[in-house]
């Protein structure tokens, strides 16, 4: 069992919880889906961030690189896509104000308490190297056919996606 | 408040939101949306119980879910977007036919 977190940390947890909610309840109020998009956009970067304080730097980056990142462009540009005969309905790609103005007012204030309560750097804990090799034996060792059938599921969902986007598919 | 509750606690709250969002949302990319939320909540206490005991398999397993969440995500547009073009789906009432 290791040692707990401090304070400070707990607090940003906390803080990063309670935004992450937060935009998550206001994307379930959204009607326009890019805005529930951009709402869940926050989100995902707050539980980004959880996993940065518990330590996990790399999942975190993971995290942000292909939900907030790869993940969220795809939903973007398949609200952009859809049919001009549902563009109304789909496609406003506008953000109600007190949103636009709410996300980077949070994200702002997080940065502020991050800075008030502590260093990151000083204040989370870190995966140690031998962590990180273990977490490596363990990815190519044990669950090494589970780590083959992940990566033949992504070659089929790229296969998927070149076979449902033919014309022929759709007709 | 210790750790362990605040995490369940935040994983717990989001995963419900994603859950209510998936009833009562009729729009299949919302559904989707929530499906995501649902899935990221659901991590949260895997990152914590990896930290609590010291232990790698949690966090080899968070990054399958990861992988396994982006194809899921990748593959719902691409049928998503399909049944757009096709159907001209919109809900998923809307889909009532299931075609070989």
């Amino acid at each position: 069992v290791t040692a707990p977190l401090s304070t400070a940390v707990l607090a940003l947890i906390a803080a990063a919880g309670a935004i992450g909610a937060v935009f998550a309840v206001l994307m379930l109020a959204q009607r326009s889906l890019y805005a529930s998009a951009i709402c869940l956009l926050v989100t995902l970067t707050q539980v980004g961030a959880i996993f940065y304080l518990l330590g996990f730097q790399l999942l975190a980056f993971l995290q942000v690189l292909i939900y907030a990142g790869a993940v969220m462009v795809l939903l973007v540009e398949a609200v952009m896509a859809a049919p001009p005969r549902l563009e109304d309905r789909f496609s406003r790609l506008s953000v109600p104000k007190p949103i636009a103005a709410a996300a980077p007012l949070a994200l702002l204030l997080e940065l502020v308490a991050w800075g008030v309560l502590g260093a990151p750097a000083q204040a989370v804990p870190t995966i140690s190297a031998p962590q990180s090799a273990k977490l490596a034996a363990i990815l190519f060792g044990r669950f090494a056919p589970l780590t083959e059938a992940v990566g033949l599921l992504i070659l089929l969902a790229a296969l998927a996606v070149v076979e449902t986007s033919k014309p022929g598919y759709q007709e | 408040m210790t750790e362990g509750a605040l995490v369940w606690g935040i994983a717990s709250l989001l995963f419900l939101v994603g859950f209510v969002g998936l009833i009562l949302r009729r729009q299949i990319l919302a559904m989707l949306l929530c499906l995501e939320l649902m899935v990221n909540a659901a991590n949260l206490p895997l990152a914590y119980y990896a930290r609590y005991w010291g232990s790698a398999d949690a966090i080899a397993a968070i990054f399958v879910i990861l992988a396994v969440a982006a194809c899921e995500a990748v593959i719902g547009l691409s049928l998503i977007l399909a049944l757009y073009r096709k159907e001209r789906a919109i809900d998923s009432d809307q889909i009532t036919e299931l075609r070989g």
